[in-house]
């Protein structure tokens, strides 16, 4: 069969278009007459009704298997990640000692970090525990109780605290503080009912070399049994992170450091291959002085 | 070569190469940008090529293996010519023969090229294989015809010299001969589209279009959603790689060679896999005469004897004649079949049965003799007891065969002369007629009565043949006297007629159910013979080409007894045109009698004409199938929609041009080939059906994420694994669900209106089943989420922070901190659960495309095992991803909880009840706004 291409002129095109969006001979709209649209509307009306309303039935009854406090699982989490603070991309702390607003920012956002640390805040909020034990607070047969938190003042930050500290954290004199942060995760008995802290090193030798030394508060990188559990955001609501603050006293300038820092605890392995930040966080240091 | 790359640009591979390519593009952003960043954007793209790339080989291997290139146009030259050049006879190969040289050709040879014939000694030539006549054609000097075709004195390039010796001019050689005239214009002849290929090309505009439409409004809305580039061009590929159905081509072409070689089984052999559907699709079936709708054997069909016409058994082994032999002409009538036949049956053939037997002799003879070796027992035998003295051979002047026979009877000295011929010649030749075994005068009455039962069996389109005998006077005629047949030194006049007998090429057996079955399924039967009109005429009433009730213009005519011209040509439902006719005819009239005739028979015609047949049906808008065996076949063979040519009787070219090649040369076969093709084209819509049915379950995650900026919910690895895992054998499965009803009573689809993938099954597909797979999807993907501590609120416009791999305490709705890694993970295991969710719907989906119109328990559960073999093995990959390889990586699969297999089962449910009640209202009211819509 030879094929017959008809070339159709630009007007014919437009012309069939035309008719295809408004036929005035069958009174047909886009193919269809106004009853057929009406149908189809209401069809469609309908029917996606009802999958809106089968939708959301289901995802009703299935979120009634999820509780409001705790979660159905958590077998992703059993081992906590390490974070440090300030927060920044890609995780890198550069600072340029005479450049004020290279560090500026950092310190801002630990401002605003710490202040719920503030000790006037935890004595408002927060009970004073007993240190090297579990806070633990059992429901006592009251659904749901609301759970008090321990106190974590800001003092026992020391040097970091940046309590009437006019060198911003250090950030101005080149030494500067990061702050770690273990992940909540909730019924988590972190430690295993031993003492636990945090050490930094440098990556590797030349990185331990630059890094120089290094003071911790609280003494140690200890890290309390008291702040645990944590019993969820719903009902531990003035849960106060515990923190191991890092100052950095003499980095060598001008070299990028690779430091991690790791928690040695009895029950948080840290030589996970695949997931970097278990256990662990590891951060660039740079000291920028002219 | 050519075909392979082909095969790697055509249809959606184009798709996939951009999506590849946009993968590198994304890669090299990435990678400039950041040099340790993820090379899942390579591996991405490298997956995609390797998709492309082994589907073109899959296709490609597929298409090879069923088309089977034969050259056969270089296969016929003749080996070797003898040939006059300087007074010496030489022999040199065939091809260096030029215009002018004398060559001599004897019995057995292949003509070596165009001839004219210079002399000759009782030549006759098979030109079967370029005229269609079986009949050996006498070859002679004489110029007889206008036409080089019809006249007498031109040898044809590849025809056989079956006896005698001639000596001719070479004329045309090569190319330029008769045959390499139709040699060129068969390759001349485009390979035209089928009908498959355009539907698919077709889906395949729809799906794209879909795509690319989609992938491009998305990437607007990403960018002006400020994303950046990079993010928009991978969401981009997530589009297209979840709108094009990877796996669908493969199945395709899986699907069409499973149908392929279920109807080898049947006898059609398929030489192009689209080919298949193209027979389904048949709205007019050109046939041959002999051979496809007969037996392709002369056979006696009618006796007349005692002033009656007795019907003889023409079935296929005769075994039933039951007309009554008791009357003494009866036993010199069969005396004369047997003797006066110079046909035997080559020996060696005792066990097989008589009609099967090879006979050494011309058509009619070995009728003959078939025919009384079946009623009378040995014939050999009898020949033997009535040995024969003397024999004059049938020629075209006589239009006679005599032998003169001794009695079988050793006291009788008698002489018996035994004569067959043209009627009216033998008729001549007599004085007296045997009636109830007496002698009686030849009465003008009795030469009535004769008239009238020649006229009869001649009018059945049967040949007729005389038998008159003769005693010879002992005393005139001792045993010792010596015949001479140059001389005829003995009576051959005043014989004593005996009967007609009358044979035709009877139809086969099977052939008038096939051609009711292609009426009611809507197809127009057109037959296309050389054959004379008369007989085409009786052979198509016999197989219902003509149907009982019909009438042609003549018919009408001497039944009203008016004038041919003075009928009205609309009462007539049949028509007989000759070659002569259509000669004259412009293409306007042909197409009128095309179009006006329901019943048309095609006479006389030339293979040429069959081509102009062919032409004109096609621009009636019909899918033409045509038959045939003969080189000159070649051009309609390809012309038509599907050429079929004869397994059997078929020549190496008709079989190159076909599409399909019938095994057992039976009409039939073509009928059962159709039922299949038409199964096919409905079962492709079933499996297009379900297969684009979870592109909308794939996709909507893209949708979603770009909006609502969930973390992804399905990742492109993991919907190629449901497009060339689970999915794919049970999409296969559906080539092998029972039609639901009677497909054989519905109209041949229309190649403009009937789409394989129509609105409504787009339309249905995409926006009912689809969204409802989807919805189940993301239920089973929330439910993870959720269970895992990320409420459905608390994901909505989380993506950002998500995806940062520095993020590493993000808070989820019950205030835990989770690392990068960990959400990497359960990312993952959300991708396990939306696989999951689709695979389980698609359980539902296969089931419910099993049939489009009837109820699931009509069409049976159970009765497709290879449905059920699909499931298992959609389940079994499911298990094989997410248990066994869930700790491969790259593969971004999880193990997931038991129970998260579950959750889609209600919407799976879902779409089984929704499908039932649209088949349900579509039943009861067929032709309402719902079945006009919801069909597909």
């Amino acid at each position: 069969m030879v094929i017959q291409k008809e070339k159709k002129s630009c007007g014919q095109v437009v012309e069939e278009w035309k008719e295809f969006v408004w036929n005035p001979r069958t009174h047909q709209f886009m193919g269809r007459t106004g009853t057929s649209w009406a149908f189809i509307l209401l069809f469609y009306l309908v029917f996606y009704g009802f999958l809106t309303a089968m939708f959301t039935l289901t995802m009703w009854v299935m979120l009634q298997t999820v509780s409001d406090h705790t979660p159905k699982y958590q077998d992703r989490l059993a081992t906590p990640g390490l974070m440090i603070r300030p927060k920044t991309e890609n995780l890198d702390v550069i600072v340029n000692v005479s450049d004020t607003e290279s560090w500026d920012q950092h310190v801002q956002k630990l401002n605003k970090f710490l202040e719920p640390y503030n000790d006037s805040i935890q004595a408002q909020k927060n009970d004073v525990c007993r240190p090297g034990r579990y806070y633990e607070q059992p429901d006592n047969g009251v659904l749901n109780y609301p759970k008090r938190a321990c106190q974590f003042n800001r003092t026992q930050l020391g040097d970091c605290s940046g309590i009437g500290d006019p060198t911003h954290y250090g950030y101005s004199t080149g030494q500067p503080c990061v702050f770690i942060k273990m992940n909540r995760v909730i019924n988590f008995y972190a430690g295993a009912n031993q003492s636990m802290n945090v050490t930094c090193a440098g990556k590797r030798d030349e990185d331990a070399e630059n890094l120089g030394n290094f003071v911790m508060f609280p003494a140690n990188g200890n890290i309390d049994l008291m702040y645990f559990p944590y019993y969820g955001k719903k009902f531990h609501v003035n849960y106060t992170q515990p923190l191991v603050a890092v100052k950095f006293l003499n980095v060598t300038p001008n070299v990028e450091v690779n430091v991690e820092c790791r928690i040695n605890a009895a029950n948080i392995a840290t030589d996970d291959e695949r997931d970097k930040f278990a256990g662990r966080v590891a951060f660039k240091l740079r000291i920028n002085k002219t | 070569m050519i075909k392979f790359l082909k095969q790697m640009v055509g249809g959606f591979s184009i798709l996939l190469w951009v999506g590849a390519v946009l993968c590198w593009i994304a890669f090299g952003i990435q990678y400039t940008s950041n040099r340790s960043s993820s090379l899942d954007s390579l591996y991405l793209g490298c997956v995609l090529v390797l998709v492309v790339i082994l589907t073109g080989i899959f296709a490609y291997y597929q298409e090879a293996k069923s088309t089977n290139i034969m050259s056969s146009f270089s296969k016929m030259i003749p080996q070797q010519a003898l040939v006059i050049r300087d007074s010496e006879k030489k022999i040199v190969p065939a091809e260096q023969l030029v215009v002018g040289d004398i060559v001599e050709i004897k019995g057995g040879d292949q003509v070596p090229a165009d001839i004219r014939l210079l002399s000759s000694q009782g030549c006759r030539v098979d030109n079967s294989s370029l005229t269609g006549e079986s009949e050996p054609q006498p070859r002679s000097p004489e110029f007889t015809h206008e036409n080089p075709l019809e006249t007498k004195n031109i040898g044809f390039y590849s025809t056989t010299c079956l006896e005698g010796t001639a000596t001719g001019m070479v004329i045309n050689t090569g190319d330029r001969t008769v045959i390499g005239h139709i040699a060129s214009l068969a390759s001349g002849v485009g390979n035209e589209k089928t009908p498959i290929a355009i539907e698919i090309e077709h889906f395949v505009h729809i799906v794209a279009g879909v795509a690319v439409s989609i992938g491009i409004i998305f990437f607007i809305i990403a960018v002006s959603m400020k994303y950046d580039i990079l993010d928009s061009i991978i969401f981009l590929i997530g589009i297209i790689v979840a709108n094009v159905p990877e796996g669908l081509l493969a199945t395709v072409t899986v699907t069409l060679s499973l149908t392929a070689k279920r109807m080898a089984k049947k006898n059609c052999l398929v030489k192009n896999l689209e080919a298949v559907e193209t027979l389904g699709s048949t709205s007019i079936i050109c046939s041959d005469k002999t051979g496809t709708l007969t037996q392709n054997r002369m056979t006696v069909a009618h006796l007349w004897f005692d002033n009656q016409i007795f019907v003889a058994d023409t079935s296929e082994d005769h075994s039933n004649q039951a007309f009554d032999q008791s009357s003494g002409t009866w036993a010199s009538l069969s005396t004369i079949i047997a003797l006066c036949n110079r046909a035997e049956f080559k020996p060696g053939q005792e066990s097989v049965p008589i009609m099967k037997k090879v006979v050494v002799g011309d058509a009619s003879e070995s009728a003959l003799l078939k025919f009384s070796e079946v009623v009378l027992g040995d014939v050999m035998e009898i020949r033997k007891r009535n040995r024969k003295v003397a024999e004059i051979p049938f020629n075209s002047t006589n239009k006679f065969q005599l032998s003169i026979h001794e009695t079988g009877n050793p006291d009788d000295k008698h002489f018996l002369v035994v004569m067959k011929g043209a009627p009216e010649k033998i008729l001549e030749r007599c004085s007296t007629i045997m009636v109830d075994g007496q002698e009686k005068p030849l009465v003008k009455s009795a030469t009535e009565a004769f008239h009238t039962a020649y006229m009869e069996l001649g009018g059945l389109g049967e040949r007729v043949l005389g038998f008159c005998h003769l005693y010879l006077p002992a005393d005139k005629f001792p045993e010792n006297y010596s015949f001479d047949v140059d001389t005829m030194n003995f009576p051959t006049s005043n014989f004593c007629f005996v009967g007609l007998l009358s044979m035709i090429d009877p139809p086969r057996s099977t052939v008038p159910d096939a051609v009711t079955k292609c009426r009611s399924a809507g197809i127009k039967v057109i037959m296309v013979t050389g054959d004379h009109p008369i007989t085409a005429k009786a052979i198509a009433k016999s197989v219902g080409i003509i149907s009982a009730g019909s009438e042609t213009v003549e018919d009408i005519a001497s039944r009203l007894n008016v004038a041919v011209e003075r009928v009205n040509k609309r009462d007539a439902r049949a028509t007989v045109v000759t070659g002569m006719e259509l000669k004259d005819m412009s293409p306007e009239q042909l197409d009128e009698v095309l179009t006006n005739y329901s019943e048309i028979v095609f006479a006389r015609t030339s293979p040429q004409q069959k081509l102009i047949i062919v032409e004109g049906c096609q621009r009636q808008d019909a899918v033409v199938a045509v038959t045939g065996d003969g080189v000159n076949d070649s051009p309609a063979l390809k012309k038509a929609d599907i050429g079929i040519a004869m397994g059997i009787a078929g020549s190496d070219a008709a079989k190159n041009a076909a599409d399909m090649v019938l095994l057992d040369d039976n009409f039939a076969s073509i009928v059962t080939g159709v039922e299949e093709g038409r199964l096919i084209f409905d079962n492709l819509k079933k499996t297009i059906a379900y297969t684009l049915t979870k592109n909308i379950a794939e996709l909507c995650p893209f949708l979603i994420y770009i909006i609502a900026g969930l973390p992804l919910p399905i990742g492109t690895i993991t919907i190629l694994f449901i497009d060339l895992g689970t999915d794919i054998i049970p999409s296969i499965a559906l080539a092998y669900e029972k039609a639901e009803s009677d497909i054989m009573n519905r109209k041949p689809r229309h190649k403009k209106k009937d789409r394989l993938v129509n609105a409504p099954l787009a339309v249905y597909s995409y926006l009912h089943i689809g969204l409802m797979q989807a919805l189940g999807a993301f239920v089973v993907y929330f439910v993870v989420y959720a269970q895992e501590g990320f409420r459905p609120g608390a994901l909505i416009g989380l993506r950002e922070e998500w995806e940062k791999d520095h993020v590493n305490d993000l808070e989820d709705s019950y205030g835990q901190e989770w690392t990068n890694y960990q959400r990497k993970y359960l990312q993952w295991t959300g991708y396990t659960a939306f696989f999951v969710g689709i695979m389980v719907q698609q359980i539902a989906d296969l089931i419910i495309r099993k049939t489009r119109r009837n109820s699931i328990f009509q069409q049976g559960l159970f009765r497709n095992k290879v449905i059920w073999v699909g499931i298992a093995s959609q389940i079994v990959i499911a298990l094989i991803l997410s248990c066994g390889l869930g700790s491969v990586r790259a593969l971004s699969f999880t193990t997931l909880k038991p129970q998260y297999w579950f959750v889609a089962v209600p919407f799976a449910i879902l779409i089984w009840v929704y499908d039932e009640v649209r088949k349900l209202l579509i039943r009861l009211y067929p032709g309402s706004w719902w079945d006009k819509n919801m069909y597909y």
